[in-house]
């Protein structure tokens, strides 16, 4: 009796407190000839007191394939259980993440070291992160990761397939600069086919934000140099990495504003070498600003040398026409490596489509856009593909 | 000291270009732009190997786990895999 009292006695101010909830809905499906039944609903809410906060996140996707290219398979669900509670200048954020493959037709793994195949079923993960504030501009932080997979062999033998991920480091903040020092060690193991596999990394970044710019100019600098330990499926030892971006923000006018990224990347394992070379940029432009809907113009491009060959380019637009509703226009051409047997091994793909969209305030958006894909396979081939969606946010009630 | 760190950073640069512009020899890692990505999770679904996870909101590969398929390169809706 007089622990229930105690508990009372300690529940009580917290349930006193202010609470917000906030909830959300995205749906979205379509279908084509390459998913004829595709859809995606994405669900969640948020209870937020004082100094904590619970996030509930529920997806259920399906995909179907008919086979031209090897998508996904799969029906699952995947629900995300997220708490935290600050304490001062201590964070801590436990959850705990699960995935149940509800399809009739479970996804295949191609398991290590030639143990054949498995097949999908979920998984469950608990995970606890840890963050505290040492002063204004020393920063730790822990993260602690664990999955209990599901995959089971095709005479129904569960592998018990388990992996562990840890990491953590120090960051400090300084005058538009910040140094993290960080480790991470990720270990592998199915105890059915005696694997076991654990890899490492420690980083050392250094970014910084210059502060003493022209109006309206933007420039973030990040370097990083990765030492890794562990080896890859062939038993090769991973090489260390150096990464370096830059990326320049400007607003030209009001209007319009351009965003440029350089990344470079380079390995080492005794030799100096070119892993990775890529440049992104795109262009904003909004027009109309004084409707209730700004209309946009987003043009973009990207591409990368590395191993592979990848490139994409394209153009987004919204125009409002009437209160909530607006025209949509897209058209995209990307170039990535494929895994299609008996395609090149450059895969070249043009979309482009219209679509309406209506927007209830910030509550609710209703959108369709109907696409024409063209692609180089085995032969060129072209097919239709309509996409709709529902997103839903009724705001915030606070009790 | 600010002119030594200038200096360093001007050196820095070149070299990193030097090396950029010798062209890429083969890449031990696929790479994933954190800022382009949105967790949206369709790599690690099409992944066979069991090799990529969505952690804090971001897609990470397991390097040895990756077998270099590039089905995650071909599938991912915002070309952040390369």
């Amino acid at each position: 009796m007089k622990t229930s009292i105690l508990i009372f006695l300690f529940l009580l101010p917290a349930l006193a407190m202010a609470v917000s909830v906030d909830g959300w809905m995205d749906i979205q499906t379509g279908g084509d000839s390459l998913s004829p039944g595709m859809g995606r609903l994405d669900a969640g809410g948020l209870l937020k007191g004082g100094n904590w906060s619970l996030v509930v996140h529920q997806r259920f996707s399906h995909e179907d394939s008919t086979g031209i290219v090897p998508r996904i398979l799969n029906t699952y669900s995947r629900t995300d259980v997220d708490f935290s509670i600050e304490a001062g200048p201590v964070s801590i954020n436990p959850d705990v993440c699960w995935t149940v493959d509800i399809g009739d037709k479970k996804p295949e793994i191609v398991l290590p070291g030639q143990a054949g195949v498995a097949y999908r079923e979920g998984f469950i993960r608990p995970g606890l992160f840890l963050e505290v504030d040492i002063t204004e501009n020393y920063r730790l932080f822990a993260r602690g990761l664990y999955w209990n997979r599901d995959l089971k062999q095709e005479d129904g033998y569960d592998l018990a397939w388990t992996e562990s991920h840890i990491n953590g480091g120090l960051s400090c903040e300084t005058q538009g600069l910040t140094l993290t020092m960080s480790g991470l060690y990720h270990k592998t193991s199915s105890d059915f086919i005696d694997y076991e596999s654990t890899w490492n990394r420690f980083d050392i970044a250094l970014s910084t934000k210059p502060q003493s710019l022209p109006a309206n100019f933007y420039v973030t600098g990040d370097v990083m140099y990765s030492f890794y330990g562990g080896t890859n499926y062939l038993g090769d030892d991973l090489a260390d990495r150096f990464t370096s971006r830059i990326r320049f923000a400007r607003m030209i006018v009001p209007s319009l504003a351009v965003n440029t990224t350089f990344e470079s990347v380079i390995d080492y394992d005794g030799v100096i070498r070119s892993a990775c070379t890529s440049l992104e940029s795109r262009l904003v432009y909004r027009f109309m600003r004084s409707r209730d809907i700004t209309s946009s113009v987003v043009v973009f491009g990207k591409l990368s040398r590395s191993s592979i060959r990848t490139e994409r380019a394209g153009i987004f637009s919204r125009v409002n026409l009437f209160k909530g509703l607006s025209i949509l226009l897209e058209a995209e051409a990307r170039v990535t490596p494929t895994s299609v047997a008996g395609a090149e091994p450059d895969r070249k793909r043009y979309v482009f489509g219209p679509g309406l969209e209506y927007q209830f305030g910030t509550t609710a958006r209703i959108w369709g856009m109907v696409e024409q894909e063209r692609t180089n396979l085995e032969t060129n081939q072209n097919w239709w593909r309509i996409r709709a969606g529902l997103e839903f946010y009724p705001g915030t009630f606070n009790f | 000291m600010m002119r030594f760190v200038k200096a360093l950073a001007v050196i820095a640069a070149l070299f990193i270009l030097f090396i950029a512009c010798k062209g890429p020899v083969e890449s031990t890692q696929l790479l994933i732009n954190a800022d382009d990505c949105t967790g949206c999770g369709e790599c690690m679904e099409v992944c066979p190997y069991n090799a990529i996870e969505i952690i804090d909101g971001d897609a990470v590969i397991d390097p040895s786990l990756c077998h270099f398929c590039y089905r995650c390169v071909e599938e991912c809706p915002e070309g952040a895999i390369y």
